[in-house]
């Protein structure tokens, strides 16, 4: 009998997927208080404004070369556009209506491949003005100030697309956690979601 | 944090910069009166000493050296916090009372409080906050330990020239212009705690012109900062909107009945 299951993530690529997760989350909360006083409640889960600084940097250094892996990773998945991505793309995925509506996809959606680079660019960015911010006397005034704005407009839309993404991952498209968790899905949600995959992966015509 | 200021108690100087000799008597007074180090100097072939603001030195003054057919003259300018009526430092610190407006209208601060982000030096138009060795906030608080007793500040007691006349901001600013002073400050960023007298355009004295909070500093927090809260909300929002109106993509039941017999 042919398994029910289809492997699709490593244990590696979930590690690091979770990792890259846990950093995320650990910079949000660190960062909510220096974002808005509004948030300056969320010092205390850290013992303090200068506490979760340092919090912030250290998960800070941890996100962005995890996440700049992960990227690396998927690099090839997730930067080429195909016809079949053109006509996902102008159908929304088939998530703007209750209609049923076949795609081919390939391993990842083409949603998933903009969040993806998305998330790798805004990676490089935070990075990068993440080090300005932290050592400003070491640094023209101007660069300093345009990286103030750059992380805080990068932490936001970030945030917004990380919503998105957990969203889609969980409750959206249900099965589909599993395959970050246990790295396999049913057989049943690899043809649904992923048709193109799933033949090259299993042979079978979907 | 509401930042209150009352224009017409508002405590402040006028720097008269016509009458200063360069004597530095400021500089010295203000290290005495907070027990502040002294920074190592080095020299630079100037008479200008220190070169800088530091975490160790409030105030300083500036040496403009002008060269008029042949002959070297210098103007001084005495270089602070300005106490910004609309102060970029507060609009940007995210630790409630690191930096606090006082009744006289100063913008003081409270290292307890500070947590060394550094974000204050970056909106600061004047480029004034310098951080000390625990990464802590320093600048010229107006003497707030003397003027709420009644007492000049250091640097004002000390000036032997009254260029540097503390006292009610409007009194001084009537006075200077009923001398017609032409003034700097008056009205820019919510009027400046410090008005000069200036003899010439600000820019010789190394002033901005127009000073105001830098562009990206407005943009950061007045604009992606509200923004930014009403995108994360709007993104719940539309995930639960499409969750109870399209509803999630399910998998057809019998699609995965009529596979499991494969
Ligand atoms: C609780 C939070 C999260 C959950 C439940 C979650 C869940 C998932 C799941 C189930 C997948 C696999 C999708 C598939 O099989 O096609 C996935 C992929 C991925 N996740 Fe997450 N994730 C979370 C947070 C994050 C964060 C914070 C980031 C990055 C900042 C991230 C970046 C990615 C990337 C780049 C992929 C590859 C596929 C794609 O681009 O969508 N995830 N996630
Ligand atoms: S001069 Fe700079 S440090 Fe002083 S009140 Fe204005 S913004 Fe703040
Ligand atoms: S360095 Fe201190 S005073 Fe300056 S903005 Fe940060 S917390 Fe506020
Ligand atoms: S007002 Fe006080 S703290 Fe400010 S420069 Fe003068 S002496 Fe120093």
């Amino acid at each position: 009998m042919i398994s029910k299951y289809i492997d699709r993530f490593s244990t590696k690529e979930r590690v690091l997927h979770w990792f890259v997760t846990v950093t995320f989350f650990s910079l949000m909360l660190s960062g909510l208080g220096l974002y808005s006083r509004l948030f300056n409640g969320y010092f205390s889960l850290f013992g303090g404004g200068s506490n979760a600084i340092l919090v912030h940097k250290i998960a800070g250094v941890m996100f962005f070369f995890s996440s700049l892996i992960l990227f690396l990773h998927n690099r090839e998945k997730v930067t080429e556009f195909d016809q079949d991505d053109q006509e996902w793309i102008r159908l929304r995925g088939g998530y703007l209506s209750t209609d049923e509506v076949h795609l081919n996809v390939g391993k990842f959606n083409p949603g998933q491949k903009m969040f993806a680079i998305f998330i790798g660019a805004a990676t490089a960015v935070l990075g990068i003005t993440g080090i300005f911010i932290w050592f400003p006397e070491s640094f023209p005034r101007w660069i300093v100030q345009i990286s103030l704005m750059l992380h805080g407009l990068m932490f936001v839309g970030s945030i917004m697309f990380v919503v998105v993404h957990v969203y889609l991952a969980t409750i959206g498209n249900p099965g589909t956690l599993e395959a970050m968790l246990w790295g396999r899905v049913t057989r049943s949600w690899a043809r649904h979601h992923h048709p193109k995959w799933y033949k090259e992966t299993t042979g079978d015509n979907p | 944090m509401a930042d209150t200021l009352n224009q017409a108690t508002r405590k402040g100087f006028l720097v008269d910069t016509a009458r200063c000799i360069g004597c530095r008597s400021c500089q010295v007074a203000c290290k005495q009166w907070n027990k502040l180090d002294a920074d190592k100097t080095t020299n630079q072939g100037t008479f200008e000493n220190p070169r800088d603001l530091t975490p160790a030195l409030y105030n300083r003054i500036k040496f403009v050296e002008k060269e008029t057919s042949g002959e070297v003259t210098w103007q001084f300018v005495n270089e602070r916090c300005m106490h910004c009526g609309d102060a970029g430092c507060m609009k940007v610190c995210p630790s409630p009372g690191a930096l606090y407006r006082t009744k006289d209208g100063v913008v003081a601060f409270n290292k307890e409080k500070c947590i060394s982000c550094k974000y204050c030096v970056s909106a600061c138009p004047f480029n004034i906050p310098r951080y000390d060795a625990d990464s802590k906030v320093s600048k010229c608080h107006l003497c707030i330990d003397r003027i709420g007793g009644g007492i000049t500040p250091a640097c004002a007691k000390a000036c032997p020239t009254e260029t540097l006349k503390y006292g009610n901001r409007s009194q001084l600013i009537a006075g200077a212009k009923a001398a017609k002073k032409t003034l700097y400050g008056e009205g820019d960023l919510n009027g400046l705690g410090v008005v000069y007298a200036l003899e010439g355009p600000p820019e010789q004295y190394g002033l901005p012109a127009n000073p105001h909070i830098p562009m990206s500093i407005f943009l950061w927090k007045d604009v992606i900062k509200p923004l930014g809260i009403l995108g994360f909300w709007g993104s719940i929002g539309a995930m639960l909107l499409h969750y109870v109106t399209i509803g999630p993509k399910k998998i057809e039941e019998h699609d995965e009945e009529v596979r499991h017999d494969q």
